[in-house]
């Protein structure tokens, strides 16, 4: 176990002196802070837009906003903020194999598993601090000047994009213990994830498939209801820890 | 005792056989060479000793104890130091020497203790830069400290001179002979001039196996000599004495180069006695390990 708390704690040195914890927290904060920044500033833009848009034949009337303007936004945001922390994570398995720094932490005794377990905490920890503080803000700004209280299933939406979070750094963890470089670790987990999208598109498959997390937004209307995501969470949560358990034994299996 | 025993390794990678039943003991507290040319399969055999590679057949053993690709359990007996050592480029030297303390088990005591005591050994105990700043030859230094740190009772080196200037080379020897007194080393190289200076003993690896084995004077005695340089007094006799005999070939001013068997050699002597030649000197010339190397791998 300490050995595993050694690796963590390098894990954790390197991406605060590599600024890549500065860069996530300003990234998720930033989003946070667009959410009812957007929302607000909704009225004001089609204010603005309203001339073009009457020359276009279009009337606008008086726009009202509120929490759900506010939570719209974040649902439209977090995907781009997932994108971003992908693309940011997707090295943290291949720098070491190019750079061979591995090389010489499993020389000194290091059980393989510690790597593979160590990077998925460190990664969906930082993937929970992101969504947390991106979650936190806009409901902190959204009570600030609306009310929550109108969204149903707030904290159960949102959680379903936490989960999908999850489920993707699973398969980056996946890719990443079996590939060379992260060009091809991001592409392979884009193709998954497309691959589980496309899964929407056959009725019998779509309530299983983890990209359903995805379209989580229907439960603050009540649209849908929440049992509705039940099987998808569940394939996402089950898969998510076997993407890990795969990931241990192709590393066992890596020629260094 | 023996505490490295690697008995008929092979290892393939996509057909070509690099390793073909490498058998190699290296006894406690020698140096011993491990040359090779470029390509040969040293850094193979040293991965697969490692329980990096996995071999396609034989068994390696550390301290008795069976190796097992992707177990890292015999590695507790070894320090790896590889020709050209990565570190985290956002530590200090002393923050990654704790880290491989943590991960390699060790007290934490002991860890700061070992850690300043290797770097001042290595010349590194005032450095307080990370390590993104350091020179080529201050992380081969490094990478002797980290190799060293866990009191290995097997140091593998792979190549740690190759990539250096004459000056980092000195001084990545001299570590190296003052870490004999506590362990055993396997120091593969190409650079035969090392090998003479620091090993006790050395292997030749041709061919994807041990072609030749023993300390540096057995096997400087399995080539008794290289020849011999004659100089003579005068310019004309050493004209004289490279037209009669083949194997004489002239040199800088009077000087030639013998290189031939031992009776000819003495008929050299019969004509240089019979014409009353004077000589200059007659100097042997000392076998090399480069010399029995090129023999051996030709």
């Amino acid at each position: 176990m300490r050995t595993l708390f050694a690796f963590m704690k390098k894990e954790c040195m390197e991406i605060a002196r590599t600024g890549k914890l500065t860069v996530l927290v300003l990234l998720f904060a930033l989003f946070g802070v667009m959410n009812p920044a957007l929302a607000k500033l909704t009225p004001w833009m089609m204010e603005m837009l309203s001339g073009s848009l009457a020359e276009s034949g279009l009337t606008v009337t008086n726009v009202q906003v509120d929490a759900m303007t506010s939570w719209t936004q974040f649902f439209k945001n977090i995907p781009l903020a997932l994108i971003a922390f992908t693309l940011l994570s997707s090295d943290s398995f291949t720098r070491e194999y190019r750079s061979g720094t591995l090389l010489l932490a499993l020389t000194k005794g290091l059980a393989r598993y510690k790597v593979v377990l160590a990077k998925a905490v460190l990664l969906l920890s930082l993937w929970t601090l992101g969504w947390g503080l991106c979650f936190s803000i806009t409901y902190g700004y959204t009570a600030y000047f609306w009310d929550n209280g109108i969204a149903d299933h707030l904290f159960l939406a949102a959680a379903m994009w936490w989960l999908f979070g999850v489920w993707v750094i699973g398969l980056l963890v996946l890719f990443s213990s079996l590939l060379q470089n992260n060009t091809a670790v991001t592409l392979c987990t884009g193709g998954a994830v497309s691959l589980a999208y496309l899964l929407r598109v056959i009725p019998r498959a779509k309530a299983y498939s983890p990209a359903l997390l995805m379209n989580a937004d229907p439960l603050l209307s009540g649209a849908e209801e929440a049992v509705a995501y039940r099987a998808a969470a569940l394939v996402a949560a089950v898969s998510a820890l076997m993407f890990i358990i795969l990931s241990v034994m192709n590393m066992n299996k890596r020629q260094v | 005792m023996e505490v490295l025993t690697i008995q008929g390794l092979k290892k393939d990678f996509g057909g070509k056989e690099v390793l073909r039943g490498l058998d190699l003991s290296v006894p406690e507290h020698s140096i011993f060479g491990f040359i090779g040319r470029n390509g040969a399969g040293k850094t193979t055999a040293m991965k697969a000793v490692l329980g990096l590679l996995r071999p396609d057949g034989g068994t390696i053993r550390i301290m008795g104890e069976k190796v097992r690709f992707g177990q890292t359990r015999t590695n507790r007996h070894v320090g790896y130091l590889p020709d050209v050592p990565e570190f985290y480029p956002y530590m200090t030297a002393l923050e990654y020497l704790r880290f491989c303390g943590e991960i390699g088990g060790m007290a934490k005591a002991d860890i700061s203790a070992r850690s300043k005591e290797l770097l001042d050994l290595v010349g590194l105990g005032q450095e307080r830069r990370r390590i993104k700043g350091f020179s080529r030859g201050m992380k081969q230094r490094l990478g002797i400290a980290q190799a060293l740190l866990a009191r290995p009772k097997l140091l593998i080196c792979d190549e740690p001179t190759s990539a250096l200037d004459p000056v980092g080379r000195k001084e990545i020897l001299d570590v190296l002979l003052a870490a004999k007194e506590q362990t055993t080393i396997l120091f593969s190289t190409h650079i035969l001039s090392d090998v003479e200076r620091i090993c006790t003993e050395a292997a030749f690896l041709s061919d994807g196996r041990i072609a030749m084995h023993g300390t540096i004077p057995e096997l400087r005695s399995m080539r008794p000599s290289d020849g011999f340089i004659v100089e003579t007094e005068r310019k004309e006799d050493a004209a004289s004495l490279t037209k009669a005999f083949g194997e004489l070939r002239p040199g800088e001013d009077n000087t030639l180069t013998f290189h031939g068997g031992r009776e000819r050699f003495f008929a050299v002597m019969g004509y240089v006695a019979e014409n009353r030649i004077p000589i200059q000197r007659i100097e042997r010339i000392e076998p090399t390990l480069e010399s029995l190397f090129l023999e051996v791998t030709k």
